[in-house]
């Protein structure tokens, strides 16, 4: 089994009476990329600064390798970040800026020098050791940031929306580097952003958040296929959220008729969120269970986003078969394809 | 660009009237016998030269480099952490208290050198509370006076450096493995070097050139560089000697500013 790394039980943070965090628990374990995913304002960067110790906690515990965290201060942490804004420090070179932690450490100058090239291997920019930091590029300056946090070995690396600032191919690419980079260092990241995709092509495991408060754990697959509520299902990728009625395991009512259904342990009659995933609604031309018209379509690419209107309630859906505005047609999804939640407020 | 231009040519005139040409003055009335009240035919002389070593200027010249640079050694101990201390303020409490912190500079400069002088006397109201401080004609009168004159000056380039470091990059060093003590020598330090090199100079030079303030507060006792040149113009009338005088204070400034401005690799100091 897994070794856990952190633990983090009933975590709560507080800012001038706005609680950003609610009785947060989570663990991460060895060598597992975490993600914590959610909107601005959901407290992911709280709890990152929480578990780099440049916060405190109100309540709550973080255990670090079996050790409580609060007794340490940030420069005891095995733990390096990888800040929002690179902060580099502008007044020293590459190879100063990278071999920052290791002179902390009083390494002999001999294996700093091999540390920074290294580091500076790994990152893809060899040969930039006399470099000043303000002559580089936002995807050269990221790469050094991360190089200069993994230099000192961490056993746990924390990324702080570190790709928010790079064009789309840069950050791509990125994605791909830093899944690879975790792979080959062996230890844990924790990365936070808000953006879905980002979260879903890196993860090991998806925190979701919003308001403060864990809304899922799980794989990116999980969370995709199976959002636990309405803000999930919202927030990870595009959705038809329908108003339903379970009638009973594996049946449930929506748009006035009966489906069969992949889901079960609800109350009989209870009302619940219905999720359908854009991609899964094929559209035929002739009439069927739920019918509808072509209010819209916007070419997106790889796929078509048509808009359906159901008497006065909108479908998106994801086809690579263009249909005609005006178009009457009919919805047709299998049965996996529908997911059921419990009723959320939001 | 060649018509903003016109924008800086009202100082540009200033400037020429009232310091480029003074200047020049200066240096010609420093090697010449040039009388300033009946302008007309000189001749070059070499006998300012003579003056620059005589034990009296000689004297004075250590004086004001020793208690100036002195003054501002302490305005820089005194004023950094308050500067680090307002920059990491909250907004509310910050603006009054740097008001309180310019305050003194707009009541007038001699008046407060006074009130010290009636205070370092050896009686004044201060007896009331039995103690009378009798510093007049000490050193440490004229650094007291020298720091509460020019501090402000130390403090708000060094405030206004703080202010706009990222705070992210102490994170950093600290998240690095740095202590406080480390982080704030390999980082806050250098990132606050035009800061600090532009406090030095603004306090150096005033108290480099002060004559008022020693002349007050030390009783005659200790004379700096800015009371010889005065005497010289004012009371001996030796222009020539005085001219000459001014000119090595000038360029012991200079050499100064270009060894404090040497510390400052970006050179983003305003001078």
């Amino acid at each position: 089994m897994e070794k856990k790394l952190v633990e983090i039980s009933g975590l709560s943070k507080s800012f001038d009476d706005v609680e950003v965090l609610k009785d947060i628990h989570l663990y991460i374990n060895e060598n597992e990329f975490v993600t914590l995913l959610g909107p601005s304002g959901c407290g992911k960067t709280t709890l990152l600064r929480l578990i780099a110790g440049f916060e405190f906690a109100d309540a709550g515990v973080i255990t670090f390798d079996g050790r409580m965290l609060e007794e340490l201060p940030p420069n005891k942490r095995e733990i390096n970040t990888v800040f929002q804004k690179y902060a580099l420090f502008p007044h020293l070179n590459v190879y100063d800026n990278i071999a920052f932690g290791l002179k902390m450490k009083k390494m002999s100058k001999e294996a700093i020098e091999e540390e920074v090239k290294k580091a500076l291997k790994l990152v893809k920019l060899e040969g930039f050791e006399g470099r000043n930091i303000k002559t580089l590029s936002g995807g050269q300056q990221q790469r050094i940031a991360i190089a200069r946090a993994i230099v000192n070995k961490p056993k746990l690396l924390l990324l702080d929306e570190p790709l928010g600032a790079l064009d789309l191919k840069l950050r791509q690419e990125m994605q791909y580097e830093l899944k690879e980079m975790q792979r080959a260092l062996g230890i844990s990241f924790v990365f936070v952003t808000h953006d879905q995709e980002e979260a879903l092509t890196m993860s090991d495991t998806v925190v979701v958040m919003n308001d403060g408060v864990i809304q899922q754990i799980g794989s990116p697959i999980d969370i995709y296929n199976e959002p636990k509520n309405k803000f999930t299902a919202n927030f990870i990728g595009e959705s038809n959220i329908i108003d339903g009625i379970m009638k009973k395991d594996f049946l449930v009512e929506f748009e006035g008729k009966e489906f069969a259904c992949v889901d079960q342990g609800f109350e009989k009659e209870e009302p619940v969120d219905v999720v359908i995933r854009p991609e899964d609604i094929e559209l035929k031309l002739s009439q069927g269970l739920i019918n509808g018209v072509v209010d819209a379509i916007t070419f997106k690419g790889v796929h078509y986003e048509i808009i359906v209107m159901v008497e006065d309630k909108e479908y998106i859906i994801h086809s690579t078969d263009p249909k005609e505005v005006g178009d009457k047609v009919s919805l047709h999804f299998e049965e996996e394809d529908i997911h059921v939640m419990v009723k959320s407020d939001a | 660009m060649r018509k903003l231009r016109i924008i800086a040519l009202p100082y540009l005139v200033w400037m020429i009237v009232l310091v480029l040409v003074p200047t020049l003055l200066i240096l010609l009335l420093s090697i010449t016998d040039l009388d300033i009240y009946n302008l007309g035919a000189f001749s070059f002389v070499s006998d300012g030269f003579a003056e620059l070593s005589k034990p009296l200027v000689v004297e004075a010249m250590k004086n004001s480099l020793r208690l100036s640079l002195l003054a501002t050694l302490i305005c820089f101990l005194i004023g950094y952490p308050v500067a680090y201390y307002l920059a990491n303020l909250k907004t509310s409490k910050k603006t009054m208290l740097i008001t309180l912190f310019i305050l003194p500079v707009w009541s007038n400069m001699l008046l407060r050198i006074i009130a010290w002088e009636t205070l370092f006397f050896p009686n004044s109201i201060l007896n009331m509370f039995g103690v009378s401080l009798n510093l007049i004609g000490s050193d440490l009168a004229i650094l007291i006076g020298m720091t509460s004159m020019y501090l402000p000056f130390m403090t708000l380039p060094l405030y206004s450096v703080l202010e706009k470091m990222d705070h992210s990059l102490i994170e950093a060093s600290k998240d690095l493995g740095a202590s406080n003590v480390q982080t704030f020598f390999k980082v806050t330090l250098p990132l606050s070097l035009s800061g600090v090199v532009s406090g030095v100079i603004m306090t150096l030079l005033p108290s480099m050139t002060a004559f008022a303030l020693p002349e007050r507060l030390s009783g005659g006792k200790t004379l700096l560089i800015g009371n010889i040149i005065e005497d010289y113009f004012m009371k001996t009338s030796n222009i020539n000697g005085g001219a000459m005088i001014s000119i090595a204070l000038m360029v012991v400034i200079i050499l100064l500013f270009i060894t404090v401005i040497h510390f400052d690799k970006e050179g983003e100091t305003l001078i």
